[in-house]
């Protein structure tokens, strides 16, 4: 039995959010244990690797060898192929560097480390303390030994997987037309273009998107996105991807050299996600986009806010729910309304027809938008097919 | 319940890919991952087969 810890500021999981999180709060004074289950942080990956690029200076990011490639923008490909291209700086969260994600995850480890966090590999939470209804820290399993971390503040960045939060009674729990069922391959010998990322909608991907990021010579991330509540049969997710594969020589003379998968919650934002002593944030706390399925911005900026608060509230000795408030409004007031924007979106695309899809993307390929946002999308689409912009009208 | 279904989930590796969606969906909380190994806790899961359909590469089975 080894000897329980003491800590101001518990975070559990070591990804991107966690470790934002672990900074931001270490930097500010508190004293950080950051406990991960994996013997390996960023490893094994679960990411197409695109990442948008103006937000890395606002949370302290310095782009590093994690970079992979720079993309000038986005292709998005309707079921018949009609090509609509946008510029980098509009495509969404997904585009802009091409990255190696797990250089970058032990990047902004390697930061927390020096800002003073102790980082604790194959150590797992396997449970949540509460006294009194508060969370006090953590159950934790490490090396086969059990012992209590008893924390001030105690933070939950465990991921997609979502437990921590609602074994401190927080509901993290979405539905399944929230959530995407995904599968990638790390291809090499492909036609991939190194200047754009791509995206095929429609019935190859139902709900979702087939996804080619490149790597550069030849190498690619090629994946699957499929929304759970669209899926018929096992391994659907596999078999979409397979055949999209098989459909596309450029592709289906490439060789496998990785495969991994993952979920990816679509949801709208959570309805709370503090409790007294407890805060959560990252994938653990649903805040991927709901448009793209891109998640590794939105932890990051979330997380920089949830670190700051952690150590104030340690500091204080306020960790109560009323505090830690503050975190709440903060990624609330960056983020939630474009999160529930991008909701109302999907909620909608995923409902569209081949050939609806085709219709859009069809008018938009023949314009250039000056800029690029909702209204003129629809008006595009309006002047060449009227009759599809009706289904819209809640958006105008 | 006394004729619940069996819920098996290939995880040694055959299928299996530890990745995690099976546990964040579970509307129940109840699916553990270890680096290599997801279980279930047979007396909480009521067999709803979310995460059936949830794993990418069909390594969870009712019957
Ligand atoms: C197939 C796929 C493709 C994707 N592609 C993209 C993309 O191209 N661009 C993008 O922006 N986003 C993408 N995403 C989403 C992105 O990967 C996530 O948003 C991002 O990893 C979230 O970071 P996080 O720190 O919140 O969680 P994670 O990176 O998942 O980190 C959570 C960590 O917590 C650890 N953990 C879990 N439980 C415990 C526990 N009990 N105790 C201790 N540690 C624990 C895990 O091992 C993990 O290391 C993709 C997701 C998938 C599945």
């Amino acid at each position: 039995m080894a000897a329980d810890l003491k800590t101001d500021v518990l975070v559990i999981g070591g990804g991107p959010a966690g470790s934002m999180t672990a900074k931001w709060a270490a930097q500010a004074g508190a004293s950080v244990l950051m406990i991960e289950k994996r013997q390996e942080i960023g490893s094994p990956v679960r990411c197409g690797e695109g990442m948008s690029k103006d937000w890395l200076h606002d949370v302290g990011i310095k782009p590093g060898r994690w970079v992979n490639l720079e993309v000038e923008g986005a292709r998005i490909y309707s079921p018949s192929e009609k090509v609509f291209e946008i510029n980098e700086k509009h495509a969404g969260n997904e585009v802009g560097y091409v990255v190696e994600r797990v250089e970058f995850d032990k990047q902004l480890a390697i930061d927390a480390a020096n800002a003073g966090v102790e980082v604790r590999l194959k150590t797992a939470a396997t449970g949540i303390l509460k006294e009194n209804g508060k969370v006090v820290g953590a159950k934790v399993k490490q090396f086969g030994t059990t012992f209590d971390v008893r924390a001030k503040v105690t933070i939950g960045a465990d991921g997609f997987e979502s437990q921590v939060g609602r074994w401190a009674g927080i509901s993290t729990n979405i539905a399944i037309r929230d959530m995407d069922t995904c599968l990638q391959y790390r291809m090499t010998n492909v036609d991939s273009d190194s200047r754009y990322c791509d995206f095929y909608l429609g019935k190859v991907a139902p709900g979702g998107y087939v996804w080619v990021f490149p790597k550069g010579d030849g190498l690619a991330n090629v994946g699957i996105g499929v929304q759970v509540s669209q899926v018929q049969s096992m391994a659907e997710a596999r078999n979409y991807l397979d055949a999209w594969i098989a459909a596309h020589p450029g592709y289906a003379k490439g060789k496998k050299i990785d495969m991994v998968g993952g979920g990816v919650s679509i949801s709208a934002p959570l309805k709370q996600t503090v409790t007294d002593g407890f805060m959560l944030v990252g994938d653990a706390a649903r805040m991927i986009d709901p448009l793209t399925g891109g998640g590794i911005a939105n932890g990051c900026i979330a997380g920089k806010i949830c670190g700051t608060v952690a150590a104030e509230a340690a500091q204080t000795g306020d960790t109560s729910k009323a505090f830690l408030d503050k975190y709440e409004k903060g990624w609330r007031a960056r983020l939630e309304e474009k999160l529930y924007r991008n909701w109302l979106a999907k909620e909608k695309l995923t409902t569209l027809s081949d050939a609806t899809f085709d219709k859009i993307i069809d008018a938009l390929a023949g314009v250039r938008l000056e800029k690029l946002n909702v209204h003129n999308i629809l008006k595009a689409v309006h002047e060449k097919y009227p009759e599809v912009t009706k289904e819209f009208e809640a958006f105008l | 319940m006394a004729n619940k279904k069996s819920l098996h989930i290939e995880s040694s590796g055959q299928l299996c890919i530890y990745c995690g969606a099976c546990v964040g969906i579970c509307p129940l909380n109840c699916i553990y991952l270890d680096e290599t190994r997801i279980t279930f806790d047979e007396k909480v899961c009521t067999r709803c087969e979310i995460c059936v359909k949830a794993c990418p590469v069909g390594a969870i089975e009712i019957d």
